[in-house]
C-alpha cells in the first residue's frame, strides 16, 4: 500500500512538473535581431582616394537576442567591429558582448540589472540609448527600479557606469584617462488623468514630472578643483486640451567644468517648450529650446559624443534624401537658441486642389542661432571662457547674431492616381559649416535645394520610382579665395545635382541606379560623380542590400548627434534579420 | 505600498542632498607646490589660426604656465599643418623649421613636451600634456644656459651669445637651438562659433637663428667646469615689432630629440 501511494506521488508531482514545464515553455518568447554591415574599399584617384592605409575591408555587426516569460525578461547583444567601418570611431574595434540584461517588472515594481537604457522627460537631464548608425551606445551598466505605487504615478531610480566602448567597467587604467563616474538618478511622473477618475475621460490632460540625476567621478585634475558630485534637475510638464497640447521641460545643472565647456564653472540651463494644435487634415506644432552649457558627461575629459548622460533634443526638419541630407544640423551642447514651426494641411479630397485622393501640403522653418555670452572678471580681467573661471554670463532670452543653421522647406506629396504617386519639396537652406562641421574660415552654406520623387505603379507587383535632386550655393563662388592647402574644405561645396531610378518587384526585389554630381564645385578637381548601384533582396524580416560605387564625404546624423563620413569607394554588403 | 513610496522619497531625498559639490569660484585652482630646481620645460603648441580649438588649448597651457612658474615652463606657438596655411586675412606664421618639425601630422592642436619635433610617442593632445610637464620638471638638470643678446635697432641686427654651463659630468652629443619668438601679436583666428579679428598670439615662433637642427654644442665626454659656447645672428623682420620679441634658446640631446634645457630672454 505505501508503495502505491508513493507510485501515486511521484506520478503526480512528474505530472505537475511536466504540466509547468509545458506552460513554462508555452509562454517563452523568444525574438532578436541580427545586421551585419560590410564594405570593400577601393582606391579611387577620381575623388582624391589614392591611399587606403592599409584598410581593405571593414565589417560592423551585432545580433541581439531576447528572452520573456511572463514578467520576466532578458537579452543580450554581441556585437563585432573587425575593424570598425571608415567614419566610425577607431575605439570601436573589437569583439564581445557589450550589452546584457535581466529583467523583472510585476506592474508593481520592476527591477532590472545589467545594461541599462532609458529616458527622463524628454532626456535634458538623462538618456542612455544605443544608435548602431552611429557606433554610440552609452548604455549605463547597474541596476533600474522601477515602481509604481498607484495608478498613474511612476517612480524610476537608476544606478550604474558607462559603456565606454570596450573599456572595463572595473579595474579601470586611469592612465587612459579613464575617469568615468557613477551615475545616480531618480525619476518621478504623475498621469493626473489616470490617478483621478474624474479626470478618466476628460478633454483636459495634464501629468507632471521631476528627475535628478548625479554623476560621482574622481577628481584626477592636476590644476582645477573638480566636483566630485555633479548634479543636475529637470521639471517638466504636459498639458492638453480637446486638439492643443503643450508640453515644456526645463534643467539645471550645477558646475560641471569638463574639457567640453573649457573647464568654466558656469552652471548649465536648458528650457524644451512645445505648442501643437492637430484636428482632421491639419496640424502644427511650434518649438522653442534654449541651451546653455548642457554637456553633461560621466567623465569630465571625455569628447565628441563619447559618455554623454543628457540628450539635447534637436528641432529640426529631419531630411531623408540624399542633398538635403548632406547638410544635417548638430547639437550645440555650448549654447544655442533654437525654433522651429511646422504645419501640415491636407487639401481635401473632391476638391479642385485636392484632387481624388487629397493633397498633403507641408512647411517646415526651423532656426538656431548662438546664445549671447558676456565677460566675467577673473584675476583682475574680463575674461570669457577662460579655464578655470566662471566663463560667462548670458541672458536667458538673448539671441546672438552669429546663426547655425536655417532650414525653410515647402512639400507637397499627392497621389495623382492609382498609378502615379509625386512627392516634391523646395529648401532653403543656410548652414555655417565653419561651427558644425569644423572646416575653419570656410564660408556658411546659403543653398536652396529641390526635389522631385515620382512613383509608377507599373502593375500590382512592379514599380519605379525616379528621384530628382538639386542643390544650387550660388555664393561659395563670389569672393571666397581659397589656395591649395584649403581645397579640403571645399570638398562638397557648391551645386549639385542627383538622380535614382528605382525598380521594385514586389514583394522580393529592388534594383536602384543613383548618381550625385558635384557639378558646381568652385574646385575643379571636385567636380566629381558619385555613382552606385543598389540591388535588395527581401524575405519575410530578411533583408540583404548590396550595393557598389561611390560614396560622398559628409555627416550622418540621428537626433542632432552626428558623424563623419568620409569618401569612399567600393563594395557594401548590407545583411540583417530578425524572428 | 505607501512604506515603500515612502523609502523611495527618503533616499531621494538623501541622494538630492548627496549629489551635488559646488565650487567656491574663487577657488578653483589647485595649490601648486613648486618643484625643486631649476629645470625648465618648453612646451611646444603646435597650432593654426584657422584652427577652432586651438584657442582653448592655448588657454589651458598658458594657465599651466601660470600655475607652475613662468621662470620653469616655456611656451613656443609653433603655426603649423594645414589650418595655420595663410588665407585671406588669416595671418601667415608659417615657417619652414616648423613645417618640419610638425613632421607630416595632419591635426591641430598638437603638442610636444620637452622635444624638438612631434614623434612617435612625444606627440600629445592638451589632455594629455600635465603629467609629462610635471615629470620634466621634476628631472636632473643636465645644463645651465645664459644668453646675451645684442640689438641694433637702426639696422635690426641681432647678435645672440649663449654660454652652456653643464651640471655634471657627461657624455653624448648636445647641439643648441635659438628661436626667435615674437609675443602677442593681433589678427585673425578662428574661435568657436566664428572669427577673432582681434585674437592675440602669443609666443609665435618666427623661426631659427642657426638652422632647424641648431649648432653642435658637444661631442663626447664632458665636465662639470666646462663652458661650451655658441653664437649666431639675423636681421630682424621689419615687420616684427622688435619690442615683443625674444630669443629661445634650448638644449637637446641630438640622438633622441630631447630637450634638456631652455631659456627665453627679451631682445630690447
Amino acid at each position: 500500500m505505501r508503495k502505491h501511494i508513493l507510485f501515486l506521488l511521484a506520478l503526480a508531482l512528474t505530472v505537475s512538473f511536466r504540466a509547468s514545464a509545458q506552460s513554462f515553455l508555452k509562454n517563452s518568447q523568444v525574438n532578436g535581431s541580427f545586421q551585419t554591415d560590410a564594405q570593400y574599399y577601393m582606391l579611387d584617384p577620381g575623388i582624391d582616394i589614392n591611399d587606403l592605409y592599409g584598410k581593405k575591408f571593414g565589417i560592423n555587426g551585432f545580433g541581439k537576442v531576447n528572452y520573456t516569460n511572463g514578467d520576466f525578461s532578458a537579452g543580450l547583444r554581441f556585437e563585432a567591429f573587425l575593424p570598425e567601418l571608415n567614419g566610425f570611431r577607431e575605439e570601436l574595434k573589437g569583439v564581445g558582448v557589450p550589452n546584457f540584461f535581466a529583467t523583472y517588472d510585476n506592474g508593481f515594481i520592476g527591477m532590472t540589472v545589467g545594461d541599462i537604457y532609458d529616458q527622463f522627460g524628454s532626456g535634458l537631464v538623462f538618456r542612455s540609448y544605443e544608435e548602431w548608425s552611429l557606433g554610440m551606445d552609452n548604455a549605463l551598466r547597474g541596476a533600474r527600479i522601477v515602481l509604481r505605487p498607484t495608478k498613474g504615478v511612476t517612480l524610476k531610480a537608476v544606478y550604474g557606469r558607462q559603456r565606454y566602448y570596450w573599456a572595463p567597467y572595473l579595474d579601470r587604467n586611469m592612465s587612459f584617462d579613464d575617469y568615468r563616474g557613477i551615475v545616480r538618478g531618480v525619476d518621478g511622473e504623475w498621469n493626473l488623468n489616470q490617478s483621478i477618475p474624474a479626470l478618466n475621460d476628460s478633454k483636459f490632460r495634464m501629468s507632471i514630472g521631476g528627475s535628478f540625476v548625479s554623476k560621482k567621478q574622481e577628481d584626477q585634475s592636476l590644476f582645477y578643483y573638480i566636483p566630485e558630485n555633479v548634479g543636475a534637475a529637470a521639471a517638466r510638464i504636459n498639458l492638453g486640451y480637446g486638439n492643443w497640447a503643450f508640453s515644456t521641460e526645463y534643467a539645471y545643472k550645477i558646475n560641471d567644468p569638463s574639457a567640453i565647456n573649457n573647464y568654466i564653472y558656469k552652471e548649465g540651463q536648458a528650457l524644451l517648450a512645445s505648442l501643437s494644435y492637430s484636428q482632421k487634415g491639419f496640424g502644427a506644432v511650434l518649438q522653442v529650446k534654449r541651451v546653455d552649457n548642457m554637456s553633461f558627461k560621466s567623465m569630465y575629459t571625455a569628447l565628441q559624443n563619447d559618455l554623454d548622460i543628457n540628450f539635447i533634443p534637436p528641432i529640426n526638419h529631419t531630411h531623408t534624401h540624399s542633398l538635403p541630407s548632406m547638410y544635417t544640423y548638430s547639437t550645440q551642447p555650448n549654447g544655442e537658441m533654437a525654433a522651429q514651426l511646422q504645419v501640415n494641411y491636407t487639401i481635401p479630397k473632391g476638391t479642385a486642389l485636392g484632387g481624388k485622393y487629397g493633397t498633403k501640403l507641408a512647411f517646415n522653418m526651423s532656426q538656431v542661432n548662438d546664445i549671447v555670452r558676456d565677460s566675467v572678471m577673473d584675476n583682475g580681467h574680463m575674461v570669457i571662457n577662460r579655464p578655470g573661471s566662471l566663463g560667462y554670463t548670458s541672458k536667458f532670452f538673448a539671441i546672438s547674431d552669429h546663426r547655425f543653421f536655417r532650414d525653410i522647406n515647402f512639400e507637397i506629396d499627392k497621389k495623382i492616381s492609382k498609378d502615379w504617386h509625386v512627392t516634391a519639396q523646395y529648401i532653403n537652406l543656410y548652414y555655417d559649416i565653419e561651427t558644425i562641421e569644423g572646416h575653419a574660415g570656410a564660408p556658411p552654406v546659403k543653398a536652396n535645394i529641390a526635389f522631385a520623387d515620382v512613383t509608377y505603379k507599373i502593375n500590382r507587383k512592379q514599380s519605379i520610382r525616379l528621384e530628382i535632386q538639386g542643390l544650387w550655393e550660388a555664393e561659395v563662388h563670389k569672393g571666397y579665395e581659397y589656395e591649395e592647402s584649403e581645397k579640403k574644405d571645399y570638398q562638397k561645396r557648391g551645386d549639385w545635382a542627383a538622380a535614382l531610378l528605382e525598380y521594385t518587384i514586389s514583394p522580393h526585389w529592388s534594383f536602384s541606379i543613383a548618381d550625385k554630381w558635384n557639378y558646381g564645385n568652385p574646385v575643379a578637381e571636385f567636380r566629381d560623380h558619385y555613382f552606385t548601384g543598389n540591388v535588395t533582396f527581401v524575405h519575410e524580416a530578411t533583408r540583404v542590400m548590396l550595393s557598389a560605387g561611390r560614396q560622398s564625404e559628409g555627416v550622418v546624423c540621428v537626433g542632432g548627434v552626428c558623424r563623419t563620413v568620409p569618401a569612399s569607394s567600393g563594395v557594401t554588403l548590407t545583411v540583417s534579420t530578425s524572428f | 505600498m505607501k512604506k515603500l513610496s515612502l523609502i523611495f522619497a527618503t533616499l531621494a531625498l538623501m541622494f538630492f542632498a548627496m549629489g551635488c559639490d559646488k565650487i567656491d569660484i574663487n577657488n578653483t585652482h589647485k595649490p601648486y607646490e613648486p618643484i625643486s630646481g631649476n629645470k625648465t620645460v618648453l612646451i611646444k603648441d603646435f597650432t593654426g589660426a584657422r584652427c577652432v580649438n586651438c584657442p582653448e588649448a592655448a588657454e589651458t597651457v598658458h594657465e599651466m604656465q601660470y600655475l607652475l612658474g613662468e621662470d620653469r615652463i616655456f611656451i613656443l606657438s609653433v603655426h603649423a599643418g594645414f589650418l595655420a596655411q595663410p588665407m585671406g586675412n588669416f595671418p601667415d606664421f608659417l615657417t619652414e623649421e616648423g613645417t618640419i618639425w610638425y613632421n607630416n601630422h595632419d591635426s591641430n592642436p598638437l603638442f610636444s613636451v620637452d622635444h624638438v619635433a612631434l614623434t612617435d610617442g612625444n606627440t600629445l593632445s592638451v589632455e594629455q600634456i600635465g603629467v609629462p610637464v610635471l615629470e620634466a620638471l621634476e628631472e636632473v638638470q643636465l645644463f645651465d644656459i645664459e644668453t646675451y643678446a645684442t640689438y641694433d635697432e637702426t639696422s635690426r641686427h641681432m647678435d645672440v651669445k649663449n654660454y652652456f654651463y653643464p651640471m655634471g659630468d657627461g657624455d653624448g652629443k648636445y647641439y643648441a637651438t635659438v628661436c626667435l619668438v615674437e609675443d602677442s601679436i593681433v589678427g585673425w583666428q578662428t574661435i568657436p562659433g566664428g572669427v577673432d579679428k582681434e585674437y592675440v598670439f602669443r609666443n609665435v615662433f618666427r623661426g631659427t637663428l642657426n638652422g632647424v637642427n641648431g649648432q653642435l654644442v658637444s661631442s663626447g665626454p664632458f665636465y662639470v667646469d666646462d663652458v661650451f659656447t655658441s653664437t649666431c645672428s639675423i636681421e630682424i623682420d621689419s615687420t616684427y615689432n622688435a619690442d615683443q620679441c625674444y630669443v629661445l634658446t634650448y638644449i637637446y640631446d641630438y640622438d633622441n630629440g630631447k630637450i634638456m634645457h631652455t631659456v627665453m630672454e627679451k631682445i630690447k
